[in-house]
C-alpha cells in the first residue's frame, strides 16, 4: 500500500512538474512590438479558468492557443505596433514539456522583406506564450512543418525561441 | 502617438451592445434546425448548420454560410476537431472567444455571459449566434420579412491631448464619413452603411470639443449614422483619415488645454457599460510587467562642475545598475557611459561647453540602457568614480599618451567593495583582464571581450551582401535590396583592402551563393559557412530593411551572440550620424549573427520602404558613406580589441 502511495505521488509530482501552469493563473499579458522594432508594450487579457472534465494539459494547452491567437492578431488597430502579416492565422498549438509549438498559416511567409517585421513580430509573439506558466520556448511550424527560415528571411525558426533570444 | 493627457472614452462597445437584447427575431422554435438566409450589405448569406436551444439559436462553426460571413467581415476563425476553444479574431482586430460548456465569452480583455454555453454536436461546436453578431459589429434588423445584418457603429473612443482631441471610431464595415455640415462651432459627419445603438448627447468639455451628439438616419437597409461633434471657437476640425478600413481617425487641434482639462482625472463616462461590465483599459498604458522596465534604475540627474582645472561630471542614478565606458583614440577624443538597466528621467541632454569638455549628450540609447556621450578637446585625463548614488566622471585638463579604452562596474547597492573603496581606478581593458578563459588553440591572444573564438585568419574579414540571386530581397520604386547590398559591400571592401585586410565576399556577383534557387535555410548557411570555414576575424551582413508601411526609418544593427555586442556598438558609433535615425543595436535569433563564430553584426542600413530612407540608400555618395563609417568602426574595433599578426591600424 505504502509503495502504491509513493508511486501515486511521484506520478503526480512528474505529472504537476511536467505541466506547471498554475490552475489559478488569471491573466496574461499580450505584447506587441513597438514600431521603435525594439520595446515591447502588452495589453492583458483575462484566462478563462479550467472548465469541467478540462484537465490541466488541456487547460494549458487551451492557455497556449488563446495566447497565440491573440499575440498573431495583435493589439487594436489604434495602436502603432509591428504586425504579422494580414491573413496570418494561428492553425493549432501543442505542447511537449515546456516547449508550446505554434502551427502559423503560409500567410506568415509574406513579409515585407527586412528584418525589421520579423523580428518584431516574432519577439512579440514569444514573449506572449512565454509568459504563461509552465512555457518556456516557443517552437514555429508553418503549415504543419518545421522551416529554418521564412524565404526571404533573416530569423532562424527550426528551433524553438526562448525571450532570452532577444 | 504620444498621449500627452490620454483618456479613452468608450461609447458603447461590445460589452454595452450585449446589454441591449436584440428583437427576438431569432428566437424560438420557428428556427430550430431551418436554414436561415440573411442580407449583409445587399447580398444574401444562407445559413444552414443552425440549430436552438432555451437561450436562443446557435451556428454552427462549419456553417459555409458562417464562412462567407466571416470572410466578408474581414474575421478569422480558429477551431479544430476536439478542441474546447473556438476563437474569432475580427477585423478590429479583438479576439472572441467562445468555449464548450462555459456561457462566459471574452471580447478582447472584456468578459461577457452568452444566453448559453456553446455545445457540441456531431463534431461540430455550435455558437450563440446573437452574441457571435454582436462580437462582429452586426446587428439584426427586420424590414418586412426580410432579415438584415446591419454594420455598427459600435464604438468612438476620445482621445485628449493637450491642445487636441481625436475620436477613433470603429464599425463593422468599412467607414468612409462625409461631411455634410460644418461651421465655426459644429461639424457633422455621415457615416453611410452603419447603424448604430450609441444614439444620444454626450459632454466632453475638453481640448476644444464640447460635445458628440450621435444619431440614427437613413432606413433599415441603408443605415446612416450622423456623428455631431460641437466645437470651442478656434477648434479647427481636421480632413478625417482611415487608420484602416474599418477605422476612421476624426482630429480636432482646439486651444490649448487649458488648465481644468489637464486637472480632469475623471473624464466624462460617455458610454460606460449597460452592464456594469468593465471598460478595457486603455490599450497603451503602461505595461505592467514590460520586460524592459523591471527594476530599472533611473538616471535623475547629469550636470557639470569645474573640478581643479578640469570639470567633474556627475551622473545620478537611484536604484541598481550596470555601467560600462569607452573611449576613443587620439585625434578622436570621444567618450562615453552607458548605464545598463536604466531609464532616463526627463529629457534627453545635448550640450555645448567650453574647457577640456566640449560638449555632453545625454539619451535613453535603448530601453534598457541610457548613454552619456562626452567630447573632449584632447586625449584628456579621465577618471570614473562609482557609488551607491551614481557615477562621477572627472575630466582632467592633463593629457594622457595612452591609456585604457573602455571599462566597466556597477552602480548602486550592487556595488562591490573594490568599486566602494577604489575610486578613480579605470578597470583594464577587458582583453587584458586576468582569469580570462584560454582558447584551446594553446596561443595566448584572445579575441574581443568574451574570448573563446579564434580566428584561425585574423587578417580576414567576411563580407555578405545580403540576399542576391533568386532571393531579391524587398524591392521598392523598382529598386531591389539585393542590388544595394551587393555595391555596398564592395565599396567596404576596396576601402579594407586598401588599408591592409583581406577581405572575401560571400558572393561578389548576383549568384545564389550556395546553388540557384537554393532554400532560404541552405542559401544562409552557405554564406555561415564562408566565414566559419575561413576562420574570419569578423562578418559583416549587409542589408536594406522594409516594412508594410512607409513608417518606419533608419538604422538597426542587428547581434545574436556576447561576442557581437562589442563590435556592434563600435560600429553604431561611426554609423551614429549617417544621415538616418540610429535605431541601435537589437538583439535576436538572425541566422547569420547567430551560426557565425566570429564577432558578426547584420546591418540594417535604411529602410527602402521609407522615402527620406529611400533617398539616401539609393545615392551613391551616402553608400560611399555607410562603407566607409563601417570601415571605420572595423578599424577602431581592431584597435580596442588587437590580435597578432592582425593589420596595423
Amino acid at each position: 500500500m505504502f509503495v502504491v502511495l509513493l508511486a501515486f505521488v511521484a506520478a503526480a509530482t512528474w505529472y504537476l512538474s511536467s505541466h506547471r501552469m498554475t490552475r489559478g493563473q488569471q491573466t496574461i499579458a499580450v505584447y506587441y512590438t513597438k514600431l521603435d522594432g525594439t520595446s515591447l508594450g502588452d495589453v492583458r487579457i483575462s484566462l478563462r479558468p479550467p472548465q469541467p472534465g478540462e484537465s490541466a494539459a488541456e487547460h494549458l494547452h487551451n492557455a497556449v492557443l488563446y495566447a497565440a491567437v491573440q499575440a498573431v492578431a495583435g493589439p487594436p488597430n489604434g495602436i502603432n505596433a509591428i504586425r504579422f502579416p494580414p491573413g496570418t492565422r494561428v492553425l493549432g498549438v501543442s505542447v511537449q514539456d515546456s516547449i508550446a509549438t505554434v502551427d502559423l498559416s503560409k500567410d506568415v511567409e509574406r513579409q515585407a522583406g527586412g528584418s525589421f517585421g520579423e523580428n518584431g513580430e516574432f519577439k512579440a509573439l514569444v514573449y506572449t506564450v512565454t509568459g504563461i506558466e509552465g512555457i518556456d520556448a516557443l517552437q514555429v511550424t508553418v503549415e504543419g512543418a518545421r522551416v529554418q527560415t521564412l524565404p526571404g528571411g533573416h530569423l532562424e525558426l527550426d528551433q524553438p525561441l526562448r525571450r532570452s533570444d532577444w | 502617438m504620444n498621449w500627452i493627457n490620454r483618456f479613452v472614452v468608450r461609447i458603447g462597445s461590445v460589452a454595452a451592445l450585449a446589454a441591449l437584447a436584440l428583437p427576438g427575431l431569432l428566437a424560438g422554435p420557428a428556427l430550430a434546425d431551418a436554414p436561415l438566409t440573411l442580407l449583409y450589405q445587399g447580398e444574401p448569406i444562407r445559413f444552414s448548420h443552425v440549430s436552438s436551444s432555451d437561450g436562443g439559436p446557435a451556428i454552427g462553426v462549419n456553417d459555409p454560410g458562417l464562412t462567407a460571413l466571416l470572410r466578408a467581415t474581414g474575421a478569422l476563425l480558429t477551431w479544430k476537431p476536439g478542441e474546447r476553444y473556438v476563437l474569432i479574431t475580427t477585423s478590429v482586430p479583438t479576439v472572441v472567444s467562445f468555449a464548450i460548456g462555459d456561457r462566459r465569452y471574452d471580447v478582447g480583455p472584456i468578459s461577457l455571459q452568452a444566453g448559453f454555453a456553446p455545445y457540441e454536436r456531431g463534431g461540430e461546436v455550435f455558437l450563440p449566434l446573437n452574441e457571435l453578431l454582436r462580437a462582429l459589429d452586426l446587428a439584426l434588423r427586420q424590414d418586412g420579412a426580410v432579415k438584415i445584418l446591419q454594420p455598427q457603429l459600435d464604438s468612438l473612443e476620445v482621445r485628449q491631448e493637450s491642445d487636441s482631441v481625436t475620436l477613433l471610431a470603429h464599425a463593422g464595415a468599412p467607414l468612409n464619413p462625409r461631411v455634410v455640415v460644418q461651421t465655426p462651432s459644429t461639424v457633422t459627419y455621415a457615416f453611410d452603411g452603419v447603424g448604430t445603438t450609441l444614439s444620444g448627447t454626450r459632454q466632453v468639455d475638453a481640448g476644444g470639443v464640447r460635445s458628440i451628439a450621435i444619431a440614427n438616419s437613413g432606413t433599415v437597409r441603408d443605415p446612416t449614422t450622423l456623428v455631431t461633434v460641437a466645437l470651442e471657437a478656434g477648434t479647427v476640425a481636421q480632413t478625417p483619415r482611415n487608420g484602416s478600413e474599418r477605422d476612421v481617425v476624426l482630429a480636432f487641434a482646439g486651444n490649448p488645454a487649458g488648465p481644468q482639462a489637464v486637472a480632469r482625472e475623471s473624464p466624462p463616462s460617455l458610454g460606460a457599460s449597460a452592464n456594469g461590465t468593465p471598460s478595457a483599459p486603455p490599450a497603451n498604458a503602461a505595461p505592467e510587467n514590460a520586460p524592459t522596465a523591471n527594476a530599472a534604475a533611473l538616471v535623475t540627474a547629469v550636470s557639470t562642475q569645474p573640478s581643479g582645472a578640469g570639470i567633474a561630471v556627475t551622473i545620478s542614478v537611484t536604484g541598481d545598475a550596470t555601467y560600462e565606458w569607452h573611449r576613443l583614440r587620439d585625434p578622436d577624443n570621444r567618450f562615453w557611459v552607458d548605464i545598463r538597466n536604466a531609464q532616463l528621467q526627463g529629457p534627453p541632454v545635448d550640450e555645448n561647453l567650453t574647457g577640456p569638455l566640449v560638449s555632453m549628450r545625454v539619451r535613453q540609447d535603448d530601453p534598457a540602457t541610457v548613454r552619456i556621450a562626452l567630447s573632449l578637446d584632447g586625449p584628456k585625463s579621465i577618471a570614473i568614480t562609482p557609488s551607491a548614488t551614481g557615477l562621477l566622471v572627472e575630466v582632467g585638463s592633463d593629457e594622457v599618451a595612452d591609456g585604457p579604452r573602455s571599462g566597466s562596474g556597477s552602480i548602486g547597492s550592487v556595488l562591490s567593495a573594490s568599486e566602494q573603496s577604489a575610486p578613480a581606478v579605470t578597470p583594464a581593458p577587458l582583453e587584458n583582464a586576468p582569469g580570462d578563459v584560454g582558447v584551446s588553440t594553446g596561443t595566448d591572444w584572445k579575441f574581443g571581450p568574451h574570448g573563446g573564438y579564434v580566428a584561425t585568419n585574423p587578417r580576414l574579414i567576411v563580407i555578405d551582401p545580403g540576399h542576391g540571386g533568386s532571393d531579391r530581397g524587398t524591392i521598392h520604386g523598382g529598386v531591389a535590396e539585393a542590388d544595394l547590398t551587393l555595391d555596398m559591400a564592395k565599396r567596404l571592401r576596396d576601402i579594407l583592402v586598401a588599408r591592409g585586410w583581406q577581405v572575401k565576399l560571400t558572393h561578389d556577383t548576383d549568384v545564389d551563393v550556395y546553388a540557384p534557387n537554393d532554400s532560404p535555410h541552405d542559401e544562409l548557411q552557405a554564406r555561415v559557412d564562408v566565414a566559419n570555414q575561413a576562420g574570419a576575424r569578423l562578418f559583416i551582413s549587409i542589408h536594406a530593411n522594409a516594412y508594410i508601411n512607409s513608417g518606419p526609418y533608419g538604422t538597426t544593427l542587428y547581434v545574436s551572440k556576447p561576442d557581437d555586442e562589442a563590435f556592434a556598438r563600435i560600429v553604431e558609433t561611426h554609423l551614429d550620424g549617417d544621415g538616418t535615425k540610429d535605431d541601435g543595436i537589437v538583439k535576436s535569433h538572425m541566422y547569420v549573427t547567430y551560426h557565425t563564430r566570429m564577432p558578426a553584426v547584420l546591418i540594417e542600413t535604411a529602410f527602402l520602404s521609407n522615402p527620406g530612407d529611400y533617398a539616401l540608400l539609393t545615392s551613391a555618395a551616402w553608400r560611399q558613406k555607410v562603407a566607409q563609417e563601417i570601415a571605420d568602426g572595423i578599424a577602431e574595433y581592431a584597435h580596442e580589441y588587437p590580435v597578432p599578426n592582425a593589420p596595423a591600424q
